[in-house]
Order: structure tokens, then C-alpha cells, then sequence
């Protein structure tokens, strides 16, 4: 599918982070991966107490070209389940997932659903268990060489398998390929994760907190490595955290998730210096900063996790929030636009934020 | 960052394994030497036929007859060695029929989930509880008696079941790893991952039931030809023991008729469950014997600090380590996870312990709270807690100790509550562990706890799977603060909460802390975090402490490049986006710790003595700090001899 289609689709389908209003450069291009829409509930239960779990409500968002997009939230969130979807783990219970314009529910047959997990490959969280134990660390990376990329002859693998271990950052990337998982720490074992996503070319990599588990000495040189696949591979990453510094570290736009819905998006500065939504507020006042002083009112940082069972309407933050009003209990507030490409779910912040209107004039 | 450490192959590991048991290697020589008796019985007999009825009966050992003849004039010695092979056969194909169902169905069933899973578990656990050897009869008896076929599909058919079992708990266990996901996202077929990504992990597994379904097949195929369900003319024995126990060989003194073949299954049966158990051991390490090698140092007695002897004074601190050393006994010998360690701890002092994983962090506090179990054990130092060296005491002092003076809260809750007990009886069981409560007392107590945590005491009754991850650690810490200790030791208790449920558990501590004048021992590898709320700070590298002070100007100017390092990781929220470089390479193998300074590999201002100089504590204004840069003489001072470390 063209360019066209998928900017009208874009349009009318979300009103998320599309960027109508936005900076130029976002608007102008066309949507790589974009979500309208989608809906992944689980049961949960037997019998008579079968009940409904919402992971992930209505999300509808747009991941350009060349970009990095944070996703972040606390554990339940729903954060997780959104990159299961995109990954085609989970299918949707409702709306669609487009990718370069066309509905993955179209897509048929096994070459064009491996044309897709080809151009969209996932790293996972957990460095320790993410590679398989019997194999060397080449495995993997040889396995998704040869499925993705049948013209490659053996020799030409492997010397594309040292090439995507060295743009991760490990060397000697010969050497570094035969050693099992055990033999590596966990920054290394998550590079080759990151290498493995490379091996298949791809345009869009989906990294499901791929550095909650490290050692804060070490994140910030796989943090590093994403900005740099970014630049020197041109994909994009779609980075999944609960971590708000570290996404600020990578990010050029933040989409925050609570309870299934996404609650606020936007460039990633203009969220985190004027923040709309009461949870980013939260989240914010939460990162340990050892540069400024401690200001943090423990009450309103009790957390309780997002009520996700068969939610009744209405915020799902209302019980956290500290400026919950009638209209939060009665009716689900949606993502409408408050600022240039940034936008929040919430009654209040809408209520004393500028007019969408008046900032979309001079576009 | 020298990266020569010999690649090891898992398989070599195995074999390695394989050798080293003596379990393995007695099974597989007996294994081997009826192989050989089956593939050539002809070097072990000059008889050619062993049914013929070719001598006199009856006959006792002789050299010509190693064990006599039977009662039908046939050398019972030869008939021995040309029954093994059938008895091999059997339990060779039967034993691999059986573990290839057992794998099909176990791993299908664990894979595929769903209702086929329902069905296969079904039909597995049917099986199982079939009772095998009558069914073996009465199958036997229908399919006609005899035939090879018909004895090994009874066989399969009755030995697969308990393997399969086996297998399914095991894919199970393996299906929600991130590597099986990753191969799914891959785009590979199920049939793939099952086959390449599922069974190579579970290889000792599979060998075992192979074992095991072999063992089975011997000693059945053995009963059901000496029932006369199998071929009353084939070499077998099985078929020995039916004609020897037919013709009455105990009564009619030709004991060994019976008593041979007897053995020769046991021997066959032994060796496969020898084989059987050794790869058990190699793929569960909690089997494993525990061999302590070398000359560990008994926990019990190590050298006594001097200052142990010193009487308590008011001023004196609450907690005193002293030259602290735990080892652990590692595959390549001793491991040497806290390596001289002095810290000091007064009353409601918040000390903060931080460094990467593997830096000795957790270990030390475990050897501060007397919680070491083999193989590591403290070998020197001591730990002065009010006075008493803990390091010395015996577990049941230890155990008066611990919980009324001092606490110890660890990473995840739910790994340290009781599953299936409510917070309330846990509480409870603290309480009466250290004296006799009322059960009002106790009820007032875990309440006025509770509440201190600011969770509501309904959930007392609540089970720790029924609270949030904060509140799980919430109710942790009001179990730790049942007795108003001295000293709450705390492990890493946020590590595995989200931000906000992060910070404001944080807050918390620093309020209680505040209110009842505990002091905290906090261990994390987040230095951002304790910022704001310990007094002193400890950042520890490779064993070493190597700077101390006070958090404050730790934080405000650090005096070791590692801290300073440290310092750097953290991307901030606010203030300009800069590039950040953290800290390169990976701590050292603590087996091997490099010469010097052990952080000069990793060191951006390394010079060339810090390779051949071991650094101490030097003071640096408030601080301490272990950088050769820091040492006041660091010119004129001799060189200290460099001892060679293997």
C-alpha cells in the first residue's frame, strides 16, 4: 500500500499523535506502524466467575519512519500486551494494526507474515532467558538470517551475523558468536538480542524493556545502542519502559499508558515540561533524580494497580487521582489534542488547557 | 576488556559430566560388556546352539560347563550369552519406542496447551494409573503368545506414560521462556520450535527416560517370559527362568539355572538405572551429592577479632564489621566474594550499600545477617552487632537475635512470604518464634504494624498473592518491624517495583525510620536512588568497599572513578540531554581479580601502576576512597611487592 492511504487513514482514525497540527517533519511523513483502535481483552476465571481483563483499550497510535517512540507505564499497564499485539503474539480481540498502510489482518500466507515479523522483530525483557541455553549465540541470528533472508549463502551469513554483533557493540564478533548465553553477562546476552533484530533488516524494532533488568551501570550503554541503530540503520524502535528517564534518554516522542489506555502522547520535551495528564505528573515526580532536591507527596505516590477487571466507565485513574472531579467517574475521558502534537485523556487537564483550535491556526 | 576465558561446550560439559560420575561410568561398563556378549556371543562360547539338548543334565560348574548344565542337557553358561542378546534388543527398542511416545505426547501436549492437552494429560494419567503388568498379561495373552512384535508393543504401549509425564511438566515449564517466544516472533513453525528449540534443552531429560523406559522393558520382558507369555523356544533370559522355574531347578539342585539369568537382568536392569541417575544428577544440581573440596574454613570458627572482647559503651555503634571475608567454594576454587570489608553502623543511621550484581553486595549483607549457607562461609573478620560478634555465634543465639533485635527484609517478597499462609498467620508465627503471646497481643501488634505501613488490617487475612508487589513489600517490612529491632537489613526490597511504587516505599522507610529510630542497612545497585535517604554511603566494586562517606558528598563529589561512573549512568528527567557513556566492560571474574586495582580495566583515568599497585582506603576529605589517585603519597611511597594470584 502507498504512502497516501495510510495519511488518510491516519487522519480519520486517530486523533492520538498523528501530528496534523504538529512540527513539520512529523507531519509530513507517512505512518510506518499505526494502530487504530485496538483492543486486547483476556478471561480470566472459570465458570461463574468469569470475568473479562482489559489489557490494552482503544490504543491508537502512529510509529513514523527513523523514529523513537517510548511507551511507558507501570507493571499492568498493558504496556507489554500492546507489543505482543504489534508483534502478532496475541491477535486483537478488536481494532486493526497497519503497517505501511495495510491492515495486518490481511496479510495471508507464510511469506507475507514472515515479510512482516521480518521488518517488525521484538526484544525481549528478560536477558537471562531470551536465548536459548543449548545454543551457541549465533543460533538465533543464523536461524532469523536464513528465514528472513533466503538469498544469503552460509559464509554470507555468518559474516552478516559478525556485522550486526559488531553494530551492537560487542567485539570480537567472531568469537563473541560462538560462545553459549551462560559465558556472556546480561548487557552482552541483551546486545545479541538487539543483533538478532538487526540480522533480519528491519524497520521497526519493538523492545519490551529491554534494559529494566540490567544493572544501572550498564543501561545507559544499551540505550546507546538503540540512538545509534536509529542513526546508522535507520529503523525505528518502538521502547517500551517504566522507566520516564530513560526514555527522555532515547525518545522523540512519549506515549504514557495507564490501565489499558494510552493517556497522554507527545514530543517527548513538551510532555515532560508541561505534563497534562495527572499520571505523567505522578510518573515524573517519581524518577529518582539525585540531581534535584526531593519533592514528593508520598500520599498521592500510594499506588494501587489500575482496576482492570471488568472496569466499570470513566478515568481508570480517578481513585489515584488528586483532581478527580463527577465527570471521572461517569465518562471515559479520550485523547484530545492540548497542545502542537500533544495530546491527554483527561477532564481536567482539558478543561483549563488551551484551545486545540487556537494552536492549530498558524499550521 | 581480555575476553581469553576457554569457550566451554555444553556438550563437552556434558561428557566431562558423564566421566567424572562414577555412577555413569560403573552403569556404562556393564552396558558395554553385554553389548559385546550380544553382538559376539561366539567369543564367549564354543557352543553353537545353546537349545539343543546336547549334554548330560544336570551337570555341576566345570570347566567345560562354567555353570553347569539345566535339567535338559544344555549348557546353561552359553545359553546365558546367547539370550542377551534378545533381552538387549528389548530393552534397547522398547526403551527408545517408549521415549519417543513419551516425548511426542508430553511435549505436544505441553506445547499446544489447550484442549489437546486436556486430552493427552487425560490419557496419560489413565495409563499411569493402569496398573502395568496385568495389563502386559492379559494383552499378551490376546495378541498371541511369542511373537518379538507383540512382546515390544506391549511394552511401548505400557512404558510410556510415566515419560511422558516427565516431559510435559518439563515443556511446561520451558514454554513461557522468552527464548521459545523470541523463536515464535521469529516467524518459525511450530514444528520447528518444538523440535529445534524445545527438545535440545531437554536433552539429559530424554536420555534419562530412555534409561529408565529400558530398565522397565528388561525387567518386564524378563516376567513375562518367565510367565510363559513370550517365545518358549527363543534364547532369552527370561525364557531361561520359565523353563529353569518349569522344571524345577531350585528343588532338583541346579540352583545357578535360575539364579544366573536372575542376575543377569538385575545386572542389565542396574546398569541402565545407574546411567539413568547420573543424567538425573547432571540435569537437576540439587541431586547432586554436595562435595566439599579443599579446606573450606568451618563457619563456626573463624579468628575472633580483637575487638570483640571490648565491653559495649554508650557511644560505641550498633553494628561493627571488621575486616569481613566470605569465599565461596567454586567449580575453579575459591571464590572470594567479600574481600576485606569495615563498615560502621550507629543507631537510626540510614547505610547504603550500593554497587553492580556480582560486586559482593548481597553477599555481605547475607554474612552481616548470619543467613550464609554453604558453600560460601565467612574466613575472617567479624561482625559486631551491640557488641556480640555474630559471626561466632551459634545458630540458635543467631536465631534470639534475629527478628527481635535485628530484621532482615530480602528482594521479593513473594519469594520470602509463605504462599498459602495469610499475612496475619505469618505474623503470628514471627511473634511466637521469639515468646509467649496472647493472641490479643498478637492480633494489637500486627494491626499497630500494618497500619504503620499504611496498609489496611483487613489484610491480615489476606493472602501475599492477593496484594500488589508495593503492598507485598509493605506487609514484608511491618513483619520485619514486629519487635521494633535495632537494625532493619534490607536487600534490594524495591528492585522489583515500578517507579512510583518504588519511590513511595522509599518514603516510607525514610518515615519509619524516623519515627522509631531504627537504623537501615539498605543494599541496591540504583545509586540514584538512596540519594535522599541514607546518611552514609558504602560503593562497592569486585569484594572492596571502594569509597565511604557520607551520601551527601559522595553524591556531591566522588572521589573513585567508579562512583563517579556510577553517578554518570543516570539519564536525568530534567536539565539538558546529554550523552551519557556509563560505565564500560563488566565487572572481573572474582576467581581471577586483576592485579592493582581492581577496577583498572574499566578505568577512564587508569594509570600504569594502578596495574601493579593493590590501592587502599585513603582519606579524601570526609571520604574514603580506594584510587591510587587519592593516596596522599602516592609519589614517594614504595612499591609494594605485587604477589602472584593463579
Amino acid at each position: 500500500m502507498t504512502a497516501e492511504t495510510a495519511g488518510a487513514a491516519g487522519t480519520a482514525g486517530t486523533t492520538a499523535a498523528t501530528g496534523t497540527h504538529g512540527p513539520a517533519d512529523t507531519a509530513a511523513r507517512p505512518a510506518l506502524l499505526e494502530t487504530v483502535g485496538l483492543t486486547r481483552h483476556f478471561r480470566v476465571g472459570g465458570g461463574l466467575s468469569r470475568r473479562t481483563l482489559h489489557a490494552v483499550d482503544d490504543v491508537s497510535l502512529v510509529i513514523h519512519d527513523r523514529e523513537i517512540v517510548a511507551l511507558v507505564g507501570e507493571s499492568g499497564s498493558g504496556k507489554s500486551t500492546l507489543a505482543r499485539l504489534l508483534a502478532q503474539v496475541y491477535r486483537p480481540t478488536g481494532g486493526e494494526i497497519r503497517y505501511q498502510g495495510r491492515s495486518l489482518a490481511t496479510l495471508r500466507g507464510r511469506r507475507a507474515q514472515l515479510a512482516y515479523r521480518s521488518d517488525v522483530p521484538m526484544v525481549f525483557q528478560d536477558p537471562f532467558s531470551s536465548l536459548n541455553p543449548a545454543y551457541r549465540v549465533s543460533h538465533g541470528i543464523l536461524r532469523g538470517l536464513a528465514l528472513h533472508r533466503p538469498g544469503l549463502g552460509r559464509a554470507e551469513r555468518r559474516a552478516e551475523a559478525e556485522r550486526v554483533v559488531e553494530a551492537v557493540g560487542l567485539a570480537p564478533a567472531a568469537e563473541i558468536l560462538d560462545r553459549y548465553p551462560h559465558e556472556l553477562s546480561g548487557g552482552q546476552r541483551q546486545r545479541i538480542g538487539f543483533a538478532q533484530a538487526l540480522a533480519y533488516r528491519p524497520r521497526l524494532i519493538l523492545a519490551d524493556e529491554p534494559v529494566s533488568m540490567l544493572d544501572v551501570s550498564i543501561r545507559i550503554g544499551l540505550l546507546n545502542v538503540m540512538t545509534q541503530l536509529r542513526e546508522r540503520e535507520g529503523v525505528s524502535i518502538l521502547y517500551i519502559t517504566h522507566d520516564i528517564a530513560s526514555a527522555r534518554y532515547v525518545a522523540d516522542r512519549l506515549l504514557v499508558m495507564y490501565g489499558g489506555h494510552v493517556v497522554e502522547s507527545g514530543p517527548t520535551e513538551a510532555v515532560l515540561t508541561a505534563p497534562r495528564h495527572p499520571y505523567t505528573q505522578l510518573l515524573l515526580s517519581a524518577v529518582p533524580d539525585p540531581r534535584a532536591p526531593l519533592e514528593v507527596d508520598a500520599a498521592a505516590a500510594r499506588s494501587d494497580p489500575p482496576a482492570v477487571i471488568d472496569p466499570a466507565p470513566g478515568c481508570r485513574f480517578r481513585a489515584r487521582c488528586p483532581l478527580a472531579v463527577d465527570a471521572c467517574h461517569a465518562l471515559t475521558p479520550r485523547l484530545r489534542e492540548l497542545g502542537p502534537a500533544h495530546a491527554a485523556a483527561c477532564h481536567v487537564a482539558e478543561a483549563d488547557a488551551p484551545s486545540p483550535r487556537a494552536s492549530a491556526a498558524p499550521a | 576488556m581480555a575476553m581469553n576465558t576457554p569457550v566451554r561446550r555444553p556438550g563437552g560439559g556434558l561428557w566431562r559430566a558423564l566421566r567424572g560420575s562414577r555412577k555413569a561410568t560403573a552403569g556404562a561398563v556393564i552396558l558395554l560388556l553385554f553389548a559385546v556378549m550380544a553382538a559376539f556371543p561366539g567369543l564367549f562360547t564354543s557352543v553353537r546352539d545353546a537349545n539343543a539338548l546336547d549334554f548330560a543334565p544336570r551337570l555341576g560348574p566345570s570347566t567345560r560347563h562354567l555353570l553347569g548344565t539345566t535339567a535338559l542337557g544344555q549348557d546353561i553358561w552359553s545359553q546365558l550369552v546367547y539370550g542377551t542378546r534378545q533381552s538387549l534388543v528389548i530393552a534397547l527398542v522398547a526403551g527408545f519406542l517408549a521415549t519417543v511416545l513419551s516425548v511426542l505426547v508430553g511435549v505436544s501436549a505441553a506445547y499446544l496447551g489447550g484442549l489437546l492437552d486436556d486430552l493427552l494429560s487425560m490419557l496419560i494419567n489413565v495409563v499411569l494409573v493402569i496398573p502395568a503388568f496385568p495389563l502386559i498379561i492379559i494383552l499378551a495373552k490376546y495378541a498371541g503368545r511369542g511373537s518379538l512384535t507383540v512382546m515390544l508393543t506391549v511394552l511401548v504401549v505400557t512404558g510410556w506414560s510415566y515419560g511422558a509425564n516427565q516431559m510435559r511438566a518439563q515443556a511446561l515449564s520451558l514454554r513461557n521462556r522468552d527464548f521459545l517466544e523470541a523463536a515464535r516472533v521469529r516467524g518459525e513453525r511450530r514444528s520447528y520450535v518444538i523440535v529445534a528449540e524445545v527438545l535440545p534443552t531437554m536433552t539429559s531429560l530424554i536420555v534419562a527416560n530412555f534409561m529408565g523406559a529400558a530398565l522397565y522393558s528388561v525387567l518386564s520382558a524378563a516376567g513375562l517370559q518367565f510367565l510363559g507369555l513370550g517365545d518358549p523356544n527363543s534364547a532369552s533370559w527370561g525364557t531361561m527362568l520359565y523353563w529353569a522355574q518349569n522344571q524345577q531347578a531350585l528343588q532338583t539342585g541346579s540352583p545357578l539355572w535360575s539364579l544366573a539369568p536372575g542376575l543377569c537382568v538385575a545386572l542389565l536392569g542396574a546398569s541402565f538405572a545407574l546411567i539413568n541417575h547420573a543424567f538425573d544428577e547432571i540435569g537437576n544440581p540439587a541431586l547432586r551429592p554436595v562435595r566439599r573440596r579443599g579446606a573450606a574454613p568451618a563457619a563456626a570458627a573463624p579468628p575472633v577479632d580483637s575487638a570483640a572482647s571490648d565491653a559495649q559503651s554508650e557511644d560505641s555503634p550498633l553494628l561493627r564489621v571488621s575486616g569481613l571475608r566470605v569465599a565461596y567454594q567454586g567449580a575453579r576454587g575459591p571464590v572470594e566474594a567479600v574481600a576485606g570489608v569495615d563498615l560502621t553502623v550507629r543507631r537510626g543511621q540510614f547505610t547504603a550499600v550500593v554497587g553492580e550484581s556480582g560486586c559482593g553486595k548481597s553477599t555481605l549483607l547475607f554474612a552481616i545477617a548470619g543467613l550464609l549457607s554453604a558453600p560460601a562461609a565467612v574466613t575472617a573478620g567479624s561482625v559486631l552487632f551491640r557488641g556480640d560478634n555474630l559471626v561466632t555465634m551459634t545458630e540458635k543465639q543467631l536465631n534470639a537475635l534475629r527478628w527481635r533485635d535485628y530484621s532482615v527484609v530480602m528482594q521479593s517478597a513473594m519469594n520470602a512470604l509463605n504462599p498459602v499462609r495469610t499475612i496475619g498467620a505469618q505474623y503470628r508465627d514471627a511473634m511466637r518464634a521469639h515468646g509467649t503471646f496472647t493472641a490479643e497481643q498478637v492480633r494489637a501488634r500486627s494491626v499497630e504494624v500494618l497500619e504503620l505501613v499504611g496498609i489496611d488490617p483487613v489484610h491480615l487475612r489476606s493472602y501475599p498473592h492477593q496484594l500488589s508487589g508495593g503492598m507485598r513489600q509493605r506487609a514484608m517490612i511491618a513483619m520485619a518491624l514486629l519487635f521494633t529491632p535495632d537494625l532493619v537489613i534490607m536487600d534490594e526490597p524495591t528492585s522489583a517495583l515500578d517507579v512510583v511504587a518504588q519511590r513511595s516505599l522509599m518514603v516510607q522507610i525514610k518515615e519509619l525510620q524516623q519515627l522509631l529510630g531504627f537504623a537501615v542497612l539498605f543494599v541496591t545497585h540504583d545509586m540514584s536512588l538512596v540519594r535522599h535517604f541514607s546518611d552514609q554511603l558504602l560503593v562497592m566494586y569486585a569484594g572492596q568497599v571502594v569509597e565511604a562517606g557520607p551520601t551527601r558528598t559522595v553524591f556531591d563529589t566522588p572521589a573513585h572513578p567508579y562512583s563517579r561512573g556510577l553517578l554518570e549512568a543516570f539519564p536525568s528527567v530534567r536539565g539538558p540531554r546529554v550523552e551519557l557513556r556509563g560505565i564500560t566492560g563488566s565487572p572481573p571474574d572474582l576467581a581471577r581479580p586483576p592485579h592493582g586495582c581492581r577496577f583498572a580495566p574499566r578505568c577512564p583515568v587508569v594509570e600504569e601502576r594502578c596495574r601493579e599497585w593493590e590501592p587502599e582506603l585513603y582519606p579524601v576529605g570526609e571520604v574514603r576512597a580506594r584510587c591510587l589517585l587519592q593516596a596522599p603519597d602516592r609519589r614517594t611511597r614504595p612499591l609494594p611487592p605485587v604477589e602472584a594470584t593463579s
